[in-house]
């Protein structure tokens, strides 16, 4: 970041090569529309360039990717708030449906085997939200508008996951 | 760090579509956040459509690179000091409170028979500091800044001990030149800046400034200089006294702190 | 990035109004610039109308925090702000752009707008992509990294609505934003309030009637620091007729309210 800062092109690219491919398979996942994707992208690499110094000087701690799907993450929603409004809302992919577990399939290191059959009880629409509000960072407004949903509702989900969820854990 | 998902769960991952059920999809993703190693692997086995989008991107990035400004340098802390309006609004009041002192200074040095001026000044040296750390006429934003979580003591605080970082030094250098005890030049300069800041709260900080340093000079300065003594309060074993009076001071200006949330008229 | 979803920002909304105020009454100087004001706003974008003198700067300095309210209740996001009140979490949602904007000359937008991150206590790492985005939204970024002494008028208006949005607020003050934008300018603007009416806010003080139909969902007016009328801009054009003074129907609907008010006030 730091070299990208001075203005280092091949640096930038460099960046841009080695985190471009996670962030647009993750923003796939999120949102079906492969041209609101390419504007997201287009937008926060535009943004992490323009403002490099910034990034490098307060973010230093820790990888970039942390900031990184920050900012993806809130071009996507305002992308979906600019539609909103003119009621073109981009579809969102359906919740996985659950496939059963192949022997061959058993990954290794998952993140707390319990969490992980307590997360597959739950219902999708309220899997939804707590992978917007807990793995993507996003507040209960920006939920909102990502699922097209009002922010009672996606209170309320974000309620019943909890208690669920402290159900089957224990 | 978990431990890393098998690549064949990371090239089903970079289909994307149903190949995953939920929960592994995200124990993956919480892994990809932190493992520059399989976001290689990731990218390795990305799907043709996936590089033409990211292709698409990069050509889309070309343009706007070209088009746009360049990015903005990483600031060093100190090119910061020199933009903040408090220093240029400081700087006048602040070098002509160092010119009294050295007169002061230099006044005890000629005439030893007058009793110590230096003394009789320092207490309201840092006042004239403190009343344009917090005045509206002199912070141009201030309406901006009275609206923030920010404002409030802690912000008076910060800007006072920028004040005190400069008149402090050039007391103690003053007071350790004419060979007064450091504790009596101090004390009853950081005693009256407490009591500017708690007044402040109720009067607003220019009044209180202005209304202390008015009566210290009727009250004890120009007495002293008539009569040629120094007050009790000034002489060496007052230092408790002060001591007592800050921590006091400062009690009270913490229980009004709310007051200072707000722009009053009297501010 | 993971992170822990906190009780209280699920818990159910209890307040029906986003902004409320019941009989407020503010003082600016002696004078009771708003006199029971009774105001409900929610999310949206209303547009606040009323000649010279009739309390608009007040009333957005109130309900900015800035201003302590003689008297009457405001409540903003369901707490209470007028008497001895934690404003710190209110705080952190609002933005105010008020209509004598104070800016430092020397900084540059950019540092402009992440000082004011900083002051709303945006968390550390969000403020850069924050501050981007702000620039980005109002059509800064050419000029981000331009000293604001070197800015239009129009220009400095805008980094002035940059500051103002950087917190993504959900209550968003803007007293007089368009002053100075050329025409273009004030197109996008619009542009810009109609996406902010999605999910905030916004309270928009004007003199323009054509800015308050294009693009608010709701027009608020008061005279003589009470409320008027308030309704949608099509009921408001509705209100006027032939005889009315004014260019456009909204307009003659402005000055036929305006003079049943003044009747009806025995004037």
């Amino acid at each position: 970041m730091r070299r990208t800062a001075t203005g280092d092109r091949r640096a930038f690219d460099e960046l841009y090569r080695r985190t471009s491919p996670w962030l647009a398979v993750r923003l796939r996942r999120r949102c079906a529309d492969g041209d609101v994707v390419a504007d997201v992208l287009q937008e926060t690499y535009l943004a992490v360039w323009r403002a490099a110094g910034s990034f490098a000087g307060s973010a230093a701690s820790g990888s970039a990717t942390g900031w990184l799907w920050t900012i993806a993450a809130n071009r996507l929603v305002d992308a979906f708030r600019r539609r909103a409004r003119q009621a073109q809302v981009p579809a969102v992919p359906l919740a996985e449906t659950v496939a059963p577990a192949a022997e061959e399939e058993v990954m290794a290191g998952r993140v707390g085997q319990e969490l992980e059959q307590a997360l597959l009880v739950l219902p999708p629409e309220l899997r939804q939200v707590l992978r917007a509000m807990v793995l993507d960072g996003l507040s209960v407004r920006e939920t909102s508008l990502l699922l097209s949903v009002p922010e009672g509702t996606v209170k309320s989900r974000a309620r019943r996951a909890r208690i669920q969820l402290r159900e089957a854990l224990s | 760090m978990t431990t890393h998902p098998s690549p064949a769960v990371i090239t089903r991952y970079a289909e994307g579509g149903s190949g995953l059920d939920d929960a592994t999809v995200w124990s993956v993703e919480v892994h990809l956040e932190t493992c520059a190693g399989c976001r290689a692997h990731l990218a390795g086995s990305a799907t043709d459509d996936t590089r033409a989008l990211l292709d698409r991107v990069a050509a889309g990035l070309a343009g706007g690179i070209a088009a746009g400004p360049l990015p903005v340098r990483r600031q060093r802390p100190w090119s910061a000091v020199h933009r903040r309006w408090l220093v240029w609004a400081l700087l006048p009041w602040l070098t002509m409170t160092v010119a009294v002192l050295g007169c002061a200074f230099l006044l005890e040095a000629l005439r030893p028979g007058l009793p110590s001026l230096l003394l009789l000044l320092a207490p309201v040296a840092p006042l004239p500091g403190v009343a344009v750390a917090w005045s509206r006429r002199a912070d141009p934003a201030w309406e901006l800044i009275t609206g923030t979580p920010s404002a409030g003591l802690t912000m008076l605080l910060r800007r006072t001990a920028a004040v005190l970082a400069i008149v402090i030094p050039a007391l103690a250098l003053a007071g350790a030149g004419s060979g007064i005890s450091l504790a009596l030049m101090l004390l009853p300069s950081l005693a009256f800046t407490t009591a500017t800041i708690a007044l402040g709260a109720v009067f607003g900080v220019r009044r209180a400034a202005a209304g202390v340093s008015l009566l210290w000079t009727l009250a004890v300065v120009l007495p002293s200089v008539v009569i040629e003594e120094l007050p009790v309060i000034l002489r060496p074993g007052s230092v408790p006294v002060w001591a007592l009076a800050i921590v006091g001071l400062a009690a009270f200006a913490a229980s009004r702190a709310d007051g200072y949330r707000r722009l009053s008229s009297r501010n | 990035m993971m992170r822990t979803v906190s009780a209280a920002e699920t818990a159910p909304t209890t307040h029906p109004w986003v902004v409320h105020t019941e009989g407020l009454r503010v003082r600016a100087g002696r004078h009771l610039a708003v006199d029971g004001l009774d105001l409900a706003l929610g999310i949206g974008v209303h547009g606040l109308l009323g000649p010279n003198g009739a309390g608009k700067t007040t009333l957005m300095r109130a309900l900015a925090t800035v201003v302590k309210p003689a008297g009457g209740r405001l409540t903003l996001l369901g707490e209470q702000v007028d008497g001895r009140s934690d404003l710190r979490r209110v705080r952190r949602a609002l933005g105010y752009l008020p209509q004598q904007f104070g800016f430092y000359p020397r900084f540059t937008v950019r540092e402009f707008v992440e000082y004011m991150a900083w002051l709303k206590e945006m968390p550390k790492t969000a403020v850069p992509g924050a501050v981007q985005r702000a620039i980005d939204r109002v059509g800064l970024t050419a000029k981000a990294n331009a000293r604001m002494k070197t800015l239009s008028g129009g220009m400095l208006r805008r980094a002035g609505i940059a500051q103002a949005i950087v917190n993504d607020p959900e209550v968003l003050l803007l007293d007089e934003p368009t002053v100075g934008l050329d025409p273009e300018q004030r197109l996008d603007f619009r542009e810009m309030l109609r996406d902010l009416s999605v999910d905030s806010c916004v309270l928009v003080s004007t003199h323009l009637v054509e800015d308050v139909v294009a693009a608010c969902t709701d027009v608020v007016m008061i005279n003589e620091g009470r409320l008027v009328y308030q309704g949608t801009p099509n009921d408001l054009t509705a209100q006027g007729g032939q005889g009315d003074a004014g260019d456009s129907p909204a307009e003659r609907g402005y000055s036929a309210l305006l003079r049943r008010h003044r009747a009806g006030a025995g004037r």
